[in-house]
């Protein structure tokens, strides 16, 4: 890497923002390029001394003053413990209670269809009629010829 | 010794006392932080005000697995940002800083001392935006790593690494003006 890249890095290297691998090859530029180093050195001087005086210049609260704020959030209206209070169970209960209300509705919506014997909807209605009809037109003449079938799918007679 | 979350559920179940308790390791902290986005520890004493109410009204919405100092700085970083919005500060912040005295009750002496740290924080913050500000006093005056303070201020890692560096880059420079004289011969 060169100077300017480094140099880029700099503001970074005072903490684990940046990964080892980059670490060590500023590292290794530093050791040899002293003009980095002392950039380096600056950035080191610069942070310590800005967290020394924010250290030295840190505030605090008088009690009475402490007191005061906290008596002032008190009053405020009190958070709902329900929300908080743990119930490990809450979320798990809700499921099952959701998957036992589907089963319920499948039962009731989806099952009648299949209560009906046979499996399918043509079935039942073919077993409905008493006399079943099929027709066949030809496209040439357009005669039509019309057969009749029993329950049993017997070709039924029809006496004219 | 009650955890924290045990002192919520106490706080939530009407002790009010442990609200006290629970707040205490922070209290110092979360002046601190308001005192330096707004410059002025009158100002951040109404935003710890407010940021204090936020907590006990939403302290039901704190969830176990979180982490009570992370949410209790978010909540201090809205509560200032939304401060600084009202009163449209943004703009002369920076003003507003350096003109403001604080009074600490402290002797003259001290005063005197204090008012020189002060200046010199001052100038090394003075040209940070507040999000460079923020990034800057969570990461390195608090102490948060760069993922808790994305958290905190609820933008990406990346853009946390990319404020931190610009904040350093102007730090160092204004730092400068403090002391201008070369880097190899002040570390010698």
């Amino acid at each position: 890497m060169n100077c300017k890249k480094i140099r880029r890095l700099l503001p970074l290297m005072m903490g684990p923002e940046i990964p080892h691998a980059k670490v060590a090859a500023v590292n290794a530029h530093l050791e040899k390029c002293p003009e980095c180093r002392r950039e380096y050195d600056a950035y080191v001087l610069s942070l310590e001394k800005t967290k020394e005086w924010l250290k030295e210049d840190s505030k605090d609260w008088e009690d009475r003053e402490w007191q005061a704020v906290l008596q002032g959030a008190k009053k405020e209206k009190a958070p709902k413990a329900s929300h908080l209070v743990p119930w490990p169970f809450k979320k798990i209960w809700a499921y099952a209670l959701m998957a036992v209300c589907v089963v319920v509705l499948t039962l009731l919506v989806v099952r009648p269809s299949f209560i009906e014997e046979g499996t399918g909807a043509g079935e039942r209605m073919l077993a409905q009629q008493e006399v079943i009809s099929m027709t066949l037109v030809s496209q040439e003449t357009g005669l039509k010829i019309v057969w009749f079938f029993n329950k049993n799918f017997e070709l039924k007679e029809i006496e004219e | 010794m009650k955890n924290e979350y045990e002192l919520v559920v106490d706080v939530l179940e009407g002790n009010q006392g442990s609200f006290e308790i629970l707040l205490q390791p922070y209290r110092k902290g979360i002046l601190n932080m308001a005192y330096r986005m707004t410059g002025n520890l009158e100002e951040a004493k109404e935003v710890c005000q407010e940021t204090l109410i936020k907590i006990y009204r939403h302290l039901d919405k704190f969830k176990k697995e979180k982490s009570l100092k992370n949410w209790i700085y978010t909540i201090t970083m809205n509560s200032t940002y939304d401060y600084l919005r009202e009163k449209k500060k943004y703009k002369d912040l920076v003003e507003k800083q350096k003109s403001l005295p604080v009074d600490t009750g402290l002797d003259p002496e001290k005063k005197l001392v204090n008012k020189e740290i002060k200046e010199k924080i001052d100038t090394c913050l003075q040209t940070l935006s507040p999000k460079e500000k923020s990034v800057f006093l969570l990461r390195d005056g608090e102490g948060f790593s760069v993922k808790e303070t994305s958290k905190i201020l609820g933008c990406s890692s990346m853009s946390v690494r990319t404020h931190l560096s610009r904040a350093r880059q102007k730090i160092r420079t204004q730092f400068e003006k403090i002391y201008p004289f070369r880097y190899g011969e002040v570390k010698q």
